[in-house]
């Protein structure tokens, strides 16, 4: 178990460790930082527009997390209350869409994206992504199956239509799980690297995963400023997990996947 | 409005979504992939995988026996690979395994061997990438089944052992048989993850190579449609990729 652990998580330790050492003391045998230095952090600031990246990832990152919540929560809700046909399909076809991957969906997409003249802008980078709604959508539906059905029925005794139910005893009750669900889909739109790729051709809006890959071709001869930007960028999402771990394990334990 | 109609504007926006940006992009690719086929001259195309199901299995295990501080801390180390960012992690790896100064480097010289190139060489570069993407791979089975072993009732743990079970017997013919389906969708989750997660780790690490040994179909339809711009064999590409 340990070996694992070690094996799989020593080069992302390393590099933090390494951004804090001065240049010439990179790759010295021992791994500490003997006289820690910012220098790096300093130069990957002011050759790297690192605030700025961080700045548009986080609006892609939030704009797909409220997207997908939104269409994922009405569509959960509207299975679970209803029980129609439609609502099964429905079910049916977003679980399938988790099983295809996002590169067979590629080159449509890229085609659909420049034909609505969306190329390098936020509405190209975050209205394609709603193809990973589906993970939301069954993550969410078991959380409102697990709310009581009393609850639901004494709401609708006391002549409340179906929206009101939904805002206001369905959507109190959701709040952790939308929490958890909503972090997962945050964390991996930061994460992605692929469609801010291909969807901003001309590099802007950059995100920090496309803009790190930029600064690793242009300062590769450079290792400490690019570990120290490596580093910023892993860090809102590192410490955003750490905070809510046990949610987002506890979205999945109650997923009924398996 | 009837109470049948009444789930269509719950319904639609995720209808809508899921028609435009996926299943709409599906057929457009089965049809474009179909403007130009000759995908067999190509190079061989593989999904470099190893296979990650038996470790996760018994480490989600061991963390589910034995409840605890030192196993949730664990847990929690062992997910870091899942979250974080995919690119950092490649720059890490490369940094790491630079032949003429890295970790590997000081190794390699403190037993008085040369350096091996791990990125460099056809023959250990895949090998690498699978490391990478294991990890994340492990976290996430670790995650899935852990969520199954949760529902697991543990009175039936229990009467194994008072029965005389040992462990190992309480983990093959108790614990097993009650995640098997879990198992077999994690073996199909894993297939079809594995090969795009590593992704990213090819794109900033190898470029599929050296010599094409790190080429999977993901990375090939990348080259094909963005980096060619023929799209027809890019769409090919990923028609093949679809369960």
């Amino acid at each position: 178990m340990i070996a694992t652990a070690v094996c799989l998580l020593a080069p992302p330790a390393l590099a933090v460790l390494g951004s804090f050492k001065p240049a010439n003391m990179l790759y010295d045998a021992d791994p500490l930082p003997v006289r820690p230095t910012l220098a790096n952090y300093r130069v990957a600031i002011t050759d790297f527009p690192i605030g700025q990246l961080i700045g548009s990832t986080f609006v892609v990152a939030a704009g797909v997390m409220t997207l997908q919540l939104a269409v994922a929560t009405l569509a959960a809700y509207a299975i679970v209350r209803f029980r129609t046909r439609a609502g099964n399909l429905l079910l049916l076809g977003g679980t399938a869409a988790i099983l295809v991957p996002a590169q067979a969906l590629l080159v449509p997409q890229f085609l659909m994206i420049s034909h609505l003249g969306w190329l390098n802008s936020y509405t190209g980078l975050i209205v394609p992504q709603l193809s990973g709604a589906g993970v939301a959508l069954v993550l969410l539906r078991q959380h409102v199956r697990d709310i009581p059905a009393s609850l639901i029925e004494a709401a609708v005794l006391d002549g409340a239509s179906s929206w009101r139910t939904l805002r206001h005893v369905v959507l109190p009750l959701l709040r952790p799980a939308l929490a958890a669900v909503g972090t997962l889909v945050f964390i991996n739109t930061w994460n992605e690297y692929l469609w801010p790729l291909i969807a901003t051709p001309g590099g802007s809006p950059g995100t920090i995963q496309t803009g790190l890959a930029l600064f690793l071709n242009a300062e590769g001869a450079n290792p400490g400023p690019l570990l120290a930007a490596a580093t910023v960028s892993a860090l809102p999402v590192l410490i955003g997990y750490l905070f809510t771990a046990r949610r987002v394990t506890g979205a999945f334990m109650h997923s009924g996947i398996g | 409005m009837s109470e049948r109609a009444r789930h269509w504007p719950y319904l639609a926006p995720l209808l809508a979504a899921l028609l435009i940006w996926v299943y709409g992009p599906l057929a457009g690719t089965v049809v474009l992939s179909f403007l130009r086929w000759n995908l067999t001259s190509g190079p061989a195309a593989f999904a470099g995988l190893a296979n990650y199901r038996a470790l996760p299995l018994s480490l989600a295990i061991a963390l589910w026996k034995r409840p605890g501080r030192a196993a949730s801390g664990y847990r929690c180390l062992l997910f870091i690979p899942l979250v974080l960012a995919p690119v950092a992690t490649a720059i890490s790896w490369q940094f790491a395994l630079n032949p003429l100064q890295g970790i590997v480097h000081t190794m390699s010289a403190a037993v008085g061997v040369p350096a091996p190139n791990l990125l460099g060489d056809p023959r250990t570069a895949l090998w690498i990438i699978d490391l990478i993407t294991s990890g994340k791979m492990i976290a996430l089975n670790i995650l899935l089944f852990g969520a199954a072993l949760g529902a697991i009732d543990p009175c039936a743990l229990e009467a194994a052992r008072i029965e005389g079970a040992t462990e190992t017997q309480v983990t093959w013919h108790v614990v097993i048989p009650q995640v098997r389906r879990t198992i077999a969708a994690l073996g199909m989750l894993t297939a079809v993850y594995g090969g795009q997660w590593s992704f990213t780790s090819i794109a900033v690490l190898t470029q599929g190579g050296p010599l094409n040994s790190t080429d999977n179909i993901y990375y090939l339809i990348y080259t094909y449609g963005f980096t060619y711009f023929d799209i027809g064999r890019a769409a090919a590409a990923s028609a093949g990729t679809s369960p």
